[in-house]
Parts: structure tokens; C-alpha cells; sequence
């Protein structure tokens, strides 16, 4: 199914929890909702799912408008980040209930829930109680209970914020093996940047309730739109050099020499601003035009991460170690295209 | 529980989903309004109607006639007299022996469950019915001055009249400790269980003695559970009539004057149909139980702020 | 000095279980004395034979076993009516959204302290006027809510995470099935403590069928043992075997539900 936000905005009182929201989530997509606590993407999801109504704006489900419509009767399914499940009901009661309340009959109820369990794993389960599963446990239970139904759209609500870190990775497959056999449009809730790259086929990065980008995964990697998003994605995190434009070149605050770079191309001469590179973009190079002091060295196995400081400013790096790096050493720096780019320090608009 | 925002337009409401809490609410209030809220309205409306007759319902004027005539019923005073003699000396006494009991049971012994469930019996039983037995105990002789005898003590007339009634007084009291022991016991003991173990075993590896630990600790400790017990201990004190009844066949003491306010309201109404001057009691009596649950709910607040922090 | 504290512990606490069981001990020993023994000066302990003749003398003498049906009839319909109405009205205040909500709860909160002995004024009048005075419906109309019972599952209500209320809307519950397939067994040892401290109540009150009945029929147990103990021609014994029927079912379900009934006890005790 596909889904259309047309504007949606959402206020509380004076606070405006989601601004303006327009996007289209084609079907059989899994898009995420990123971005920090407070942006606003649980509250698009509880949109989505009929528990808010939308202050302004509209939500299509296909060809029905589905704004006004309640919750029990949207066909979408929940998976809570702490499962929800009731903890009286043994697994199949509980995969069971939305059936339940559609008066499937009992016997087609089982055989239903039995081969939903079957797709998520927990077939072996079928009678115990929540208080007896693993955490993975009941969030595969709480997925089939999402599923049984056939939900039109299947929203995940930080599905995985419950789950320690090895956890978190098995599931985030599952998800997503999940998500491809039963071909449902998927609406993933996360604030976990590396999450969203790994399991979406499309990322809508919001900050404040207001959407910053929406794209494909390594698109908003490769090309943020703004210093937000060049900010939010990236492990470890991007490093700024701020500077100022000359000739066409950039010239670092407190640096002797510009860097050229063909991207510079229309950034307007004199303009104050913030060149960011991801650490992967730097190369040691003779005469580069970064001069900088290694600090300290970190070996991650097939490369080196350093801490390097030019000027005043430290930055990370991930620089290719064949001469050994040792802290204390001057070595020149440059930069590749891939990874580089220009942001005004004011706006945080991507000047290039 | 977090705090929403606001309530109205957070969920989705249909038609239906408008009036639904009413519907839910609409058994219960009618029960309240109809056996609680209209009552009250009206039992202080009563209390000002003058010269009220149950059978035309009519009255002759406002005022504060019903107050006056029972601020100077002799019987009124004695009530409020025996009233308050009996809170005295029912709840300090149940509270020092309440807190003695549930501080060692509190302690693990063996067999705890077998004297928790003797000490919390007379919660469960009927005061009316267990009253009985207690009547017969109080025979001159009965049991209790059995018992007496091996202290040398000669048979006591606890029910029967005798100069001031004090042994009446005194066999109502002892009963009256007897039936709210569980009560006290059950909440002191919550309490107990309620103090981080860590200060006690602190204590001990400090090589204080239990006594010393009972008096620097314990009770320090539970003192605000000590007074609040002492407080709701003392409301339902003041409303002592199930105990009395059972003791004098239904009479108020052996001589008829151990009248206590509940037992002085019912007498207003049925022996003297005056339902004017039994409002007013209940109003003043009323107005003791408002002072002290006033001071329940601050001490309340205040020991739930200390807790906070 | 350790072995000294503690068998003085329970030397303390045993005198003290002997005090407080001493009125039970009396009750169903005397149920089966003869009138010569329960009178005997020195007191005789052990009644001679234990036959029922006492029991039977006295359901003989009052309709005692009229009563039993009584205090049984008005004890279920007064526990099952309110713990209907309590847990639709704590649904409603712990979950529905409705404007007042928090004002009408903090009220009737209030409405807590005021002492059931203020109200029996109004209440006898009201029931004279309802035409039920003198019925059984007297003994359980007026019990057919609770705001302390309300109160407590309220509380608990309020503990059960939000997000399996949303859960359950999506996956298509009404508020109605919500509430019996999902809250309702989850609130199952806060209902339990409710129905247990209702049907003790139910079972022991004495003031208020007091009032309102007059008739021997309508009697329940509490109300019809004091008048059968003040009737001539009811012996001690016999008044002991009547006690120890209106004490022994609640003492029964006592040991079985401890845990629950102290438990309602120790939570509800100081709220109110």
C-alpha cells in the first residue's frame, strides 16, 4: 500500500511536535523515521497509526483519506518499543488477539497464528507467557502479532531500543527478512543512525519536527543536504574545519595555504564558512595543504583512526598507515571529493 | 506515569467515544449520588431544619436550634466524654503493643506465619459476634476474673453497674484493643517491611543491642507510620458502637451512660425520632474526624516529600 | 544474651496470641458445653462430648439458617454489583478522557472520609421512600458502589503501560473488549483483595441492617444473633454456637486468602 502525508502538521498547545510533513512511502517499502529524541518521528508514527489526530494536513492510505479514521479500524499494525504484549495471554492468545477482535473463528484463528509464528521463529512458543521469553523472543512475538492481520502498513516504534547490542543486530536482519517476505509497507521509528542505514530502503532524517532529508540511505550519507544531516550520519562523526573562502579556494582559519578543490565552484569569494570532512576523506599527501600534528593513534585492524589537530581544532581520521604514525609527528593532509563538503556556519545550508 | 500534555484532543474521539466515559461512570455515580453525595447535602440541610417531623417531612424554621439542643443534652456531653476517654486511652495502648508485635514479627522467627494469622484474625470476624464472647468472659464469673484470681484480684463487675462506670469503660476499652490490634498490627508491620534492612544490619555490625536498635532506629524510623496509624486509628475510635453493643445487650453500659456520640445519634433517631438533633451530632462528630484526616493528609504529603528527596 | 532476647520474643508473642485468641478459643468451646459447664466457676475448658445439640437448639430457636441465606444472598449480589460498577468506573477515570475527569476523582476522594454513620440519617429516610425498608434490597442497594474499592483498582489501572491500551485499539479492541480481555485479568490480585475486603464488610455489617430491618426473615446473621442473644430463653452456649456460625465461614476464608486480604489491608489502611 502506498501511503501519503499531505502536510501534516501536529501541534500541543503552543509546541509544535511536527511541521508541514509531506512524503509518499511507496508500496512494500521499509522508509525510516531518524533523527534525536523530540523531532517528532513517534509523534508521525502515532499519526500514522490513528492513536493522535493530525492538527492540519492529511494522511492517504492509497485512495481513502485516512485522517479522521480511528485506530481500530485503519488496518495498520504497532510493534511497541516495549513489545506490548499482554502479559496474562500466552504467546498464541496474544498473536491471536487482533483476530480476535475481527471474530475470525477460533480454529482459523490457531492455524493462522501458527503460520505467522513459523515466519518469525517463535513456533516453539506458542504456550508459554511474555514473562518467559527473551527480550528477542517477544519482540518476535510482538511482530507477529502485527502481522497476523495482514496490516495494510506495519509501523515499528524503536523496535530494538529494548534489546542489548548483538540482539539489536540479529533482529535488525529479521526485520527486515520479515519485512521482504510479507512485502508490507514499513514505517521504522529510530533515533540510531547506523540502524536506519542498515534496514531502510529510504531514511526521512527529522530535527525539531520538521523534515531535514528524505532519501535514500547512502544518499543522505553521500550527499547531506544540510550540516545537520552531515552531523547526524557518520561514525565518528564528521569533522568541521571552519575557514573562509579565497580565490575560489578554501582557506582554513589559522592555515597558510588553500585547499582547491573543483567543488568550491560557486561558493562565493570572502563568504565565512565550514568545510566538512568525513574521516575517510583525508589522505596523507607531501605537500598537501593541511598542515597537522598527530595526537594520538588508535589501530582499528586494517587502518589507523587519528586524532590530528590542525590549528586549534581536533579531528579524527582514518588515514591509511604505511610511513607509521606516532604521536607528535607533522604530516600534510588532503582531501578526497567524496565525503567533502560546504556548509554556511550560520544557516548550516550546503553551500557544495 | 507520564503526564499527557493535555487531555482533550490527544486521542482520537468519535460520537460514540464523547459519551462513552459517561456511560462507564453512570452505575457508580448513581450509587455515589444517590447513597453518598445527596446524604451529605442533606444531613447538613437537616441539622438546620427546626422542629423536623419524619412523618409530614415538614419543619418550622431554620436555624440552629437542633446544635443548641444538643450542645446542652447532658447525654450529648457524656457522649463526647466517653467518646474521647475511649480514643484515649484504646489508641496509645494498641499502638505501644501493636508496635512491640509487628517489630517482632518483623524479625524472622519461626512459625510467624501461624502468629500472624492469630494476631490478624479478629479483623476478619464480626465485632458483634466475637462481643458475645467477650461478654461472657466479662461474667463475674467468667474467665477473665478467673485469670484475675491468681493474682489475688477478687471478682471484678465489669458489665454490671457500678460507682462512675469505670469497669464498664474498662471492659469496653480492653475489647475495643482486642479489635483493632490487626488493623494497627498489619499497618505497622507494612511500615517495618517499609525500612531499608541496611540501617538495622548497620546497627548490628556497630554492636548495637536490639533494644537500643528498636528505640534509636526502628522507631525514629516508622514515627511517621506511628502517627498516621495513631490518626486513622483515632477516626474510627470516635465512631466506637459494633464494640458496645454486643457487651450490654444492646444498651449503653450497665447504667445506661456510656453513651458514645454514634450511640447518642441512633438514640435521636429511633427512641426520640428526632432527626434533627441526630444530624447535628453527626456533623460534630463529623467535624472531629475532618480535623484529624486534614492532619492524616499532611503528614502525608509531608513524609511523601521527604521520601522524594 | 541472644538466646535470652529471643525466647523472650516468643514468650512475649505467644502470651500475646493467647490474649487475642482467647475470645475464639472461649466461642468454640463453649458452642459445645452443656448450660452446667459453660457456667461452672472454676471455668470448665473442655466441653464433655462435642455434639452439635447446641447448634441444633439454636437454629431451632431462630431462624438462623434463614439468616445464613440472607447474609450469603446480600454478600454475593453487593460484592458482584460493586465490583461491576468499580471497575467501569475506574476504567473510566484511569483510561477514558472526559472533561472533569481529575476534579470529579479528587472529588469523590474527598468524599472518602466522610464516616457511613453520617449518612445512615439520610440513607434510612431514602429507603423508606424507595419502598425497599424492611427488605433485602435495603442491605444491598445501598452498597452497590464504592469509591475505595474504585479507588484501589483505579491505582492499579493506572500501572498498566499505555502502549498495550494503543496495542489493543489498533489490533481492533473497543474500549469494552479492552477492558475484560485485557485489564480485567491483569487487575486479577487487585481484584481479588477488592472482593475479599467487600465480602468481609458485606458479611459483618451489624449498624446498618440494624436500622433498616425489622422483620425476623430479613435478618442476616450479625443482626439476628444480637436480637436472638437478647430473646429470653437463649442460653450461653446456644448463643455460642450462633457466634461460632457467623464467625467460622469468614475465619475459613481468611486462611486461605491471607495474603490478599492483609495485603488490601496494609495498601488501603491509611488512604481513606
Amino acid at each position: 500500500m502506498r501511503v501519503r502525508l499531505d502536510h501534516v502538521t501536529k501541534r500541543f498547545g503552543s509546541f509544535t511536535a511536527v511541521e508541514d510533513f509531506n512524503a509518499t512511502l511507496e508500496d512494500g517499502e521499509l522508509v525510516c523515521l531518524l533523527g534525536p529524541s523530540g523531532c517528532g518521528k513517534s509523534t508521525l508514527l502515532n499519526m500514522l497509526s490513528g492513536i493522535l489526530p493530525l492538527t492540519e494536513g492529511k494522511i492517504w492510505f492509497d485512495k481513502d483519506d485516512v485522517t479522521k479514521v480511528p485506530p481500530e479500524k485503519r488496518g495498520v499494525g504497532l510493534v511497541f518499543q516495549n513489545y506490548a504484549l499482554y502479559p496474562h495471554l500466552t504467546v498464541q492468545d496474544n498473536i491471536c488477539f487482533p483476530l480476535e477482535t475481527q471474530r475470525v473463528p477460533k480454529k482459523d484463528r490457531i492455524e493462522q497464528a501458527q503460520e505467522i509464528a513459523k515466519l518469525v521463529h517463535v513456533d516453539m512458543l506458542m504456550h508459554r507467557r511474555p514473562g518467559e521469553l527473551s527480550g528477542g523472543q517477544q519482540q518476535r512475538v510482538a511482530i507477529a502479532r502485527a502481522l497476523i492481520k495482514n496490516p495494510r502498513l506495519l509501523l515499528l516504534d524503536e523496535p530494538l531500543s529494548n534489546l542489548d547490542a548483538r540482539l539489536r543486530l540479529e533482529m535488525r536482519e529479521e526485520i527486515r527478512r520479515i519485512q521482504q517476505r510479507t512485502k508490507v509497507t514499513a514505517v521504522f521509528v529510530t533515533h540510531d543512525q547506523e540502524e536506519a542505514l542498515a534496514i531502510s530502503d529510504r531514511i526521512i532524517l527529522m530535527k525539531n519536527g520538521i523534515t531535514q532529508q528524505n532519501d535514500l540511505p547512502q544518499a543522505l550519507y553521500d550527499n547531506p543536504a544540510n550540516q545537520f544531516v552531515a552531523s547526524f550520519l557518520g561514525n565518528p562523526p564528521i569533522n568541521y574545519i571552519p575557514g573562509r573562502m579565497q580565490d575560489g579556494a578554501f582557506l582554513a582559519d589559522g592555515a597558510a595555504e588553500p585547499i582547491r578543490m573543483p567543488i568550491f565552484h560557486g561558493v562565493p569569494d570572502g563568504k565565512k564558512v565550514v568545510l566538512a570532512v568525513r574521516s575517510e576523506a583525508f589522505t596523507t599527501e607531501e605537500n598537501g595543504p593541511i598542515p597537522a600534528e598527530v595526537s594520538r593513534v588508535y589501530t582499528m585492524g586494517k587502518e589507523e583512526m587519528a586524532w590530528l589537530q590542525i590549528g586549534d581544532i581536533e579531528f579524527r581520521a582514518y588515514i591509511d598507515n604505511e610511513e607509521g604514525l606516532v604521536p607528535g609527528k607533522q604530516i600534510r593532509l588532503n582531501v578526497r571529493r567524496r565525503g567533502v563538503f560546504v556548509f554556511d556556519p550560520e544557516s548550516g545550508e550546503r553551500l557544495a | 506515569m507520564k503526564k499527557q500534555s493535555t487531555d482533550r484532543d490527544m486521542i482520537f474521539r468519535g460520537r460514540f467515544e464523547v459519551i462513552e466515559p459517561y456511560l462507564y461512570l453512570l452505575p457508580f455515580m448513581l450509587g455515589v449520588v444517590v447513597f453518598t453525595l445527596y446524604p451529605v447535602i442533606n444531613v447538613v440541610l437537616m441539622s438546620f431544619k427546626q422542629d423536623y417531623s419524619m412523618l409530614t417531612r415538614g419543619f418550622s424554621s431554620w436555624g440552629f436550634g437542633n446544635y443548641q439542643k444538643t450542645l446542652t443534652d447532658a447525654n450529648f456531653w457524656q457522649a463526647i466524654r466517653n467518646t474521647l476517654r475511649y480514643v484515649l486511652l484504646v489508641v496509645p495502648i494498641s499502638l505501644v503493643l501493636a508496635l512491640l508485635i509487628a517489630n517482632f514479627l518483623n524479625q524472622k522467627l519461626k512459625g510467624s506465619a501461624v502468629y500472624q494469622s492469630i494476631f490478624f484474625l479478629p479483623m476478619v470476624t464480626s465485632v458483634t459476634a466475637v462481643g458475645l464472647a467477650w461478654k461472657f468472659m466479662f461474667n463475674n464469673r467468667g474467665v477473665i476474673n478467673y485469670f484475675l484470681s491468681f493474682l489475688g484480684v477478687k471478682a471484678i463487675p465489669w458489665l454490671r453497674s457500678s460507682q462512675m462506670g469505670a469497669y464498664n469503660m474498662t471492659a469496653l476499652v480492653i475489647f475495643g484493643i482486642w479489635n483493632i490490634m490487626p488493623f494497627t498490627i498489619i499497618l505497622l508491620l507494612s511500615g517495618l517491611q517499609n525500612i531499608d534492612p541496611q540501617y538495622r544490619v548497620a546497627a548490628k555490625v556497630d554492636a548495637a543491642s536490639d533494644v537500643r536498635i528498636f528505640f534509636r532506629i526502628t522507631v525514629p524510623l516508622l514515627a511517621p507510620t506511628i502517627f498516621l496509624v495513631g490518626i486513622v486509628n483515632t477516626i474510627s475510635c470516635f465512631k466506637v458502637f459494633s464494640e458496645l453493643y454486643p457487651l450490654f445487650g444492646g444498651n449503653p453500659g450497665a447504667m445506661g451512660n456510656l453513651y458514645t456520640v454514634v450511640y447518642y445519634i441512633r438514640t435521636s433517631m429511633m427512641t426520640y425520632q428526632d432527626y434533627g438533633v441526630a444530624s447535628a451530632a453527626a456533623l460534630i462528630l463529623f467535624g472531629f474526624i475532618a480535623v484529624f484526616t486534614f492532619a492524616q493528609n499532611g503528614i502525608r504529603k509531608i513524609t511523601e516529600r521527604r521520601k522524594v528527596r | 544474651m541472644r538466646h535470652v532476647y529471643r525466647f523472650f520474643i516468643y514468650l512475649f508473642l505467644t502470651v500475646m496470641g493467647l490474649i487475642m485468641f482467647l475470645p475464639f478459643l472461649w466461642m468454640f468451646l463453649s458452642a459445645f458445653k452443656t448450660s452446667a459447664e459453660v457456667t461452672a466457676s472454676p471455668p470448665v475448658w473442655i466441653p464433655s462430648s462435642f455434639s452439635l445439640i447446641n447448634f441444633q437448639l439454636a437454629f431451632e430457636k431462630a431462624p438462623f439458617l434463614r439468616y445464613f441465606i440472607n447474609s450469603v444472598v446480600v454478600m454475593i449480589s453487593s460484592v458482584l454489583v460493586t465490583t461491576v460498577t468499580s471497575i467501569l468506573a475506574a476504567f473510566a477515570f484511569s483510561r477514558l478522557r472526559f472533561p472533569g475527569r481529575q476534579t470529579l476523582f479528587s472529588m469523590l476522594l474527598s468524599m472518602m472520609m466522610i464516616p457511613f454513620e453520617m449518612l445512615i440519617i439520610t440513607n434510612y429516610t431514602t429507603v423508606i421512600d424507595l419502598g425497599i425498608y424492611d427488605t433485602i434490597w435495603a442491605l444491598i442497594l445501598p452498597f452497590t458502589s464504592s469509591i475505595f474499592y474504585t479507588y484501589i483498582l483505579k491505582n492499579f489501572f493506572d500501572t498498566v503501560p499505555e502502549s498495550l491500551y494503543w496495542s489493543a485499539r489498533i489490533d481492533g479492541a473497543s474500549n469494552w473488549h479492552y477492558l475484560w480481555r485485557v485489564m480485567v485479568p491483569m487487575a486479577r490480585p487487585s481484584l481479588t483483595t477488592v472482593i475479599l475486603l467487600n465480602a468481609l464488610a458485606s458479611w459483618n455489617s451489624f449498624m446498618w441492617p440494624m436500622y433498616v430491618i425489622i422483620k425476623d426473615t430479613n435478618r442476616t446473621l450479625p443482626w439476628g444473633l444480637q436480637v436472638f442473644t437478647t430473646e429470653a430463653g437463649s442460653n450461653p452456649e446456644q448463643q455460642m454456637a450462633a457466634s461460632t456460625v457467623v464467625v467460622l465461614p469468614m475465619i475459613i476464608l481468611f486462611l486461605f486468602a491471607r495474603k490478599y486480604i492483609v495485603g488490601g489491608v496494609a495498601r488501603g489502611g491509611l488512604k481513606g
